[in-house]
């Protein structure tokens, strides 16, 4: 049979099954999206603290977690974690790994946004009495969010498109559904094919968004 | 009771060559779909710039399909789709290993592209116009004007990639390749001790790419001086 002709027979059932696994890629990659939001902040801030200890255990984490593949994270968290007597879900394994491996990257970001903004504006804040959890709330990072925001757009596409590992630890999201259904079908070409299309469906409006934010952040400054 | 140490003294010696061994094999798929990624990143950045509009629209487009895709499908689709859509012609060359450099390659052509267009255009336009007004031809130009200034705004950008690229090797596992993932996924269920291995492979993994990181740092901060 020909390429088109079983687009044609069985497009339609090829896509409503890969759609399937749309609403588990889209919770794993928002899920570990927040995930890495509040844990890299954490990270970013332990990294500018003052205390020696917190600043190399914190930079450390970001070099292991940098310096890894998050494939290999994932199976230490779901095939490893069992070792030692926890035994998370699948959905947890994964928003887990790609959330504490998205942290790494995050607290960077989040790091070159704050020290954008100049020292001054923290000690004019400090000056005023406010404590420094304070001013960094109410003053530091308002202002760097926006130089934050183009980064933190193309870092969650770069997440999007990893949840296409996690079913590598039994999500059973898009690229899974795709390989159960070349195993189903055997027609490897229209089902790949087709879940490249369902990624770039996503991504493309995403990247072109991220662009357009960038655009404005140039105009400002 | 779950005791590390005591399970590295029991097997190390048993894992950590087979490891290596295949670790090989990773640094072999880096660096082959490394050049790769340079030949097809220069080649679609000069036809970024080409002033041909089709050739431009044809390379953005191209850019921008396969940056919008998990590398994970590009690999499947670079290396189950070809031999479905054009089942009369010669597939037997077309290996595993094959496959996952040429989809590594392209993933990493796209991205470099986008650095050495950055690179050239970061130059100012008037170098290539003094240039030319001195008498040299177009290519001359590039040669001696250009790509030697480029190269240096692009090679910290080059060599992040570079690192992420040791790492999405790993992706190969999936297809089938056998490099480090693969085999560190075969011992670790054969040996019911995927904690022991799998951290262990992190640790070989981060040998190979901290190196790098630091030898980046360096070179951003030497050029940064020299600028």
């Amino acid at each position: 049979m020909g390429f088109w002709q079983i687009i044609n027979e069985k497009g339609w059932y090829f896509l409503t099954s890969l759609l399937g696994g749309w609403p588990a890629t889209v919770t794993v990659a928002v899920g570990s999206l927040v995930f890495a939001l509040f844990i890299g902040l954490i990270i970013a801030l332990l990294r500018l603290s003052n205390w020696r200890v917190l600043r190399i255990l914190s930079t450390a984490y970001v070099e292991i977690f940098r310096g890894t593949p998050a494939l290999v994270q994932l199976f230490v968290i779901y095939f490893g974690l069992p070792d030692v007597g926890l035994e998370p879900s699948p959905f947890q394994a994964a928003i887990i790994g790609l959330g504490l491996n998205g942290a790494a990257y995050m607290s960077e970001i989040y790091r070159a946004g704050i020290e954008s903004i100049h020292r001054g504006q923290m000690e004019a804040a400090l000056t005023l009495g406010m404590t420094p959890i304070r001013a960094m709330r109410y003053v530091v990072l308002p202002q760097a969010l926006r130089t934050m925001l183009p980064p933190i757009t193309s870092f969650a596409i770069v997440l999007l498109k990893d949840t296409s590992l996690v079913f590598a630890v039994g999500v059973v999201e898009i690229m899974a559904l795709t390989r159960n259904l070349v195993t189903e079908t055997l027609q490897s070409a229209p089902i790949y094919i087709m879940a490249g299309l369902l990624y770039l469906c996503m991504t493309i409006p995403l990247s072109r968004f991220a662009a357009r934010l960038e655009r404005q952040r140039q105009a400002w400054q | 009771m779950f005791d590390l140490p005591q399970i590295y003294a029991e097997n190390i010696q048993r894992w950590l060559p087979e490891l290596l061994y295949y670790s090989l094999t990773t640094l072999k798929i880096a660096l082959v779909s490394f050049i790769l990624a340079i030949v097809i990143g220069v080649f679609l950045a000069l036809l970024r710039i080409s002033s041909v509009r089709s050739l431009r629209l044809f390379a953005t487009g191209f850019i921008e399909i396969i940056r919008g895709l998990p590398i994970v499908v590009l690999l499947y689709i670079v290396y189950f789709v070809p031999p479905q859509l054009f089942p009369e012609l010669d597939w037997r060359w077309f290996s595993d290993f094959t496959g996952a450099v040429i989809g590594l390659g392209l993933h990493g052509g796209a991205i470099l592209a986008e650095v050495f267009r950055s690179g050239i255009e970061a130059l100012h336009k008037g170098q290539r116009e003094a240039a030319l007004t001195l008498g040299m031809t177009p290519t001359q130009s590039m040669t001696y004007i250009i790509f030697p200034q480029a190269t240096r705004i692009v090679l910290p950008p080059v060599a992040n990639y570079a690192i992420g690229l040791l790492k999405d090797t790993s992706l190969c596992s999936l297809i089938g390749v056998n490099e480090l993932m693969n085999d560190a996924k075969g011992i670790a269920f054969a040996d019911y001790q995927p904690m022991a291995v799998f951290v262990l492979v992190a640790a070989i993994y981060f040998a190979m790419s901290y190196p790098l990181s630091l030898a980046v740092r360096h070179l951003e901060l030497k050029l940064n001086i020299s600028r």
